[in-house]
């Protein structure tokens, strides 16, 4: 679709200026620092935070246009976004620090009133028509088609520049956001290190906001971090995976916003990283929704079938068995069908009898299959009871052989205390 | 480690949160090279005191002294595990990460962990019998050996002082008796290791000396003087119905250091 709508964008033959270069290129970083940066907000659960941070710049950008006498200098602006950003942040600290204002209740108090505030001075200045106020707006929803050259090659440099820091402070920041006790007991600056890498997440807020604007760019730095998650199980790859989502976000956004005229590119970048964010909640092997619904079904029908097959070797004692005999000793809602794939993979086979009714019995194979089963459950029965810690780390619904996960060695000496455990506590 | 100078001394310390004092005037002396145990009732202000020694919560007043020197002085050779339930366990590390962090504070600033640092995580890993899950993500571990994921941490930090606070918490006798007997190999090494422990039953059979607490110091020294029936009732304040029984059981059979 985005392919699509960049032919519509540049008709074939046609190569893009200069400039258009420039700002895509400018764009892309900005997209993937936003992911980069985000990844410790979101780890270090600061996402709203930044939220925050991101509805004050409108306030901020509106001084430093005030300030500047009615100049729309970029670098201006961002200044004074950054610094109102950071405003809400000491605010937050503040407010958490001297009253008993709960986070998130604090959180939604300075994002509600820097917006309003933003957006009273915003529409003050627009009402009176001062010149150069008519792309204040902007910054409300983001737009990149005004951007200069000049402009994207200055939030590129600025994207580059946080995300060589986090690379930088990687181990640190990983330490202070897993486990702030244990880094403060070992000397290190904790709150330094939190309050750098809030700021760094206002500094990409304020980059990001001509590319996705005040209202969106929280997303932009924070959607990319939790896709990116979906897919490891690593600080180190999900890093640049987010950065990675991130720029395709942000491309794409502004690809399509580039098309079609008037159109904000916050929307289209928030539309473009949820696509790619509800993918992977959905497809993700192992966190993704479809994975974990497979595995439950997988251990439920894998589970049924076990027990059938442990209840079916007893049964065997007394000769064939019917299907009803079967369900009634092994119950539960996936017991029929656990029974008629036990038949189709034939480890269950027909025995035709003088009376005509249907009645079963092991085959060869569904004999050795449930015996193994009884004898493994067995042995995690005596793990279970001999070294609780390894059963409950180890043991899974689908019975896996305990000597080939604990190994031989482990299994024997397993035994042996067990025996142990037997004899001392049975009769003299 | 010097032997004239006692491993974690209190002075008169006061921890208040708020205008709510939750210890006060601890004096407490522990020697070197021992297992201490700090026992007492819940919301005694066990892992406070820790969190006091550690400089994690200020001091309305007092001092505390780690073999001998103010705690910024000694910081490096000071080991902590923290409880269990103050991490993320779906924090995208794995158990090796983890250990290695143990590493970071002699590592110092912008350095990464090497091969040597590897080869020591592997080796605290070892100890604590998690070698075979290194590579997993955290979360995926049972809570007793996520438990023993922070011992091996507290190991590679390499220190001469350990503070752990709940680690048998939610663990089953099996990791309990491992993990103790990796904390009797510390202290065989010379090592004072500092343990908040809620299970009156395991304190005879381990530990060396112990402070009983409840927001103030109730009585301290070897097992067997301390855990008598009046200082438990002082403790507990009638919180144990078997507090007797514990209490002349330890009198009986604990050990004298």
């Amino acid at each position: 679709m985005i392919l699509a709508v960049a032919d519509m964008a540049f008709p074939a033959g046609w190569i893009p200026p200069y400039n258009t270069l420039v700002v895509a290129a400018g764009v892309a970083s900005v997209g993937f620092a936003a992911g980069v940066v985000g990844c410790f907000a979101v780890l270090r659960r600061r996402a709203l935070a930044g939220d925050a941070a991101a509805h004050a710049t409108l306030l901020g950008v509106g001084l430093a246009f005030l300030l500047g006498g009615g100049r729309r200098d970029l670098p201006l602006l961002l200044g004074g976004a950054l610094s109102t950003a950071i405003a809400a942040l000491l605010a937050l600290v503040l407010i958490g620090r001297w009253t008993r204002t709960r986070d998130d209740a604090a959180t939604a108090i300075v994002l509600g009133v820097s917006f309003g505030a933003g957006i009273t001075l915003l529409s003050g200045i627009s009402a009176r028509g001062i010149p150069g106020s008519a792309g204040l707006e902007q910054f409300l929803l983001g737009h990149t088609a005004g951007l200069t050259a000049a402009d994207a090659m200055i939030l590129g440099a600025l994207s580059l520049l946080t995300v060589a820091l986090v690379a930088l402070f990687l181990k640190e920041s990983t330490l202070v956001a897993f486990d702030p006790l244990f880094a403060a007991a070992s000397g290190w600056p904790v709150t330094l290190i939190d309050y750098a890498l809030v700021v760094l997440v206002a500094v990409m807020v304020v980059v990001g906001l001509p590319a996705a604007g005040a209202v969106l760019v929280t997303a932009l730095v924070v959607i990319p971090p939790v896709t990116a998650r979906q897919w490891t199980d690593s600080v180190g790859v999900m890093l640049p995976l987010a950065g990675l989502f991130g720029l395709v976000a942000a491309l794409s956004g502004v690809a399509v916003s580039s098309a079609v005229p008037r159109m904000p590119t916050g929307p289209l970048v928030v539309i473009a990283a949820s696509i790619l964010l509800t993918i992977s909640l959905l497809i993700a092997p192992r966190r993704g929704g479809l994975a974990r619904w497979l595995r439950a079904r997988r251990t439920v029908a894998a589970w049924a079938e076990g027990r059938l097959l442990e209840v079916a070797l007893r049964l065997e004692v007394q000769g064939p068995f019917t299907r009803e005999q079967l369900l009634a000793k092994a119950p539960g809602a996936a017991a029929d069908s656990a029974f008629k794939r036990l038949v189709r993979s034939a480890a269950i086979e027909p025995v035709v009898t003088r009376a005509g009714t249907h009645a079963w019995r092991l085959a060869v194979w569904g004999r050795e299959l449930a015996a193994e089963r009884s004898r493994r459950l067995a042995a995690w029965t005596e793990v279970l009871e001999a070294a609780r810690e390894d059963a409950r780390g180890h043991l899974t619904i689908d019975v896996p052989s305990p000597e080939a996960i604990l190994g031989a060695a482990r299994m024997k000496a397993i035994r042996e205390s067990a025996a142990a455990a037997r004899s001392a506590s049975g009769p003299a | 480690m010097s032997t004239t100078s006692a491993g974690l001394e209190f002075h008169d310390v006061t921890v208040a949160y708020g205008r709510r004092p939750v210890l006060w005037n601890v004096d407490l002396t522990v020697p070197g090279a021992c297992l201490f145990g700090i026992i007492g009732p819940n919301g005694a202000g066990k892992s406070t005191l820790l969190k006091a020694a550690l400089g994690l919560v200020p001091l309305a007043g007092g001092e505390v002294r780690i073999l001998g020197a103010p705690l910024e002085q000694v910081r490096s050779r000071v080991g902590y595990v923290p409880q269990r339930e103050s991490v993320d366990w779906d924090f995208p590390v794995t158990v090796t990460d983890v250990v290695l962090m143990g590493t970071y504070a002699r590592l110092g600033w912008l350095r990464r962990p090497g091969p040597r640092e590897r080869s020591l995580a592997a080796e605290c890993l070892d100890r604590v019998g998690l070698a075979d899950v290194a590579d997993r993500q955290i979360g995926r571990l049972s809570g007793g050996q996520q438990q023993r994921v922070f011992l091996a941490r507290a190991l590679a930090q390499q220190a001469d002082v350990y503070f752990l606070d709940e680690p048998m918490a939610g663990v089953d006798a099996r990791s309990q008796e491992r993990i103790f007997r990796v904390l009797s190999d510390l202290r065989a090494e010379g090592r004072l290791v500092v343990i908040v422990h809620h299970d009156l039953r395991s304190v005879a059979e381990w530990f060396d000396a112990v402070a009983l607490i409840d927001m103030r110091l109730v009585a301290t020294g070897p097992v067997a003087e301390v855990l008598t029936p009046e200082n438990l009732r002082r403790t507990y304040a009638g919180r144990l119905d078997v507090l007797d029984e514990i209490g002349r059981a330890v009198a009986e059979g604990g050990r004298t250091p």
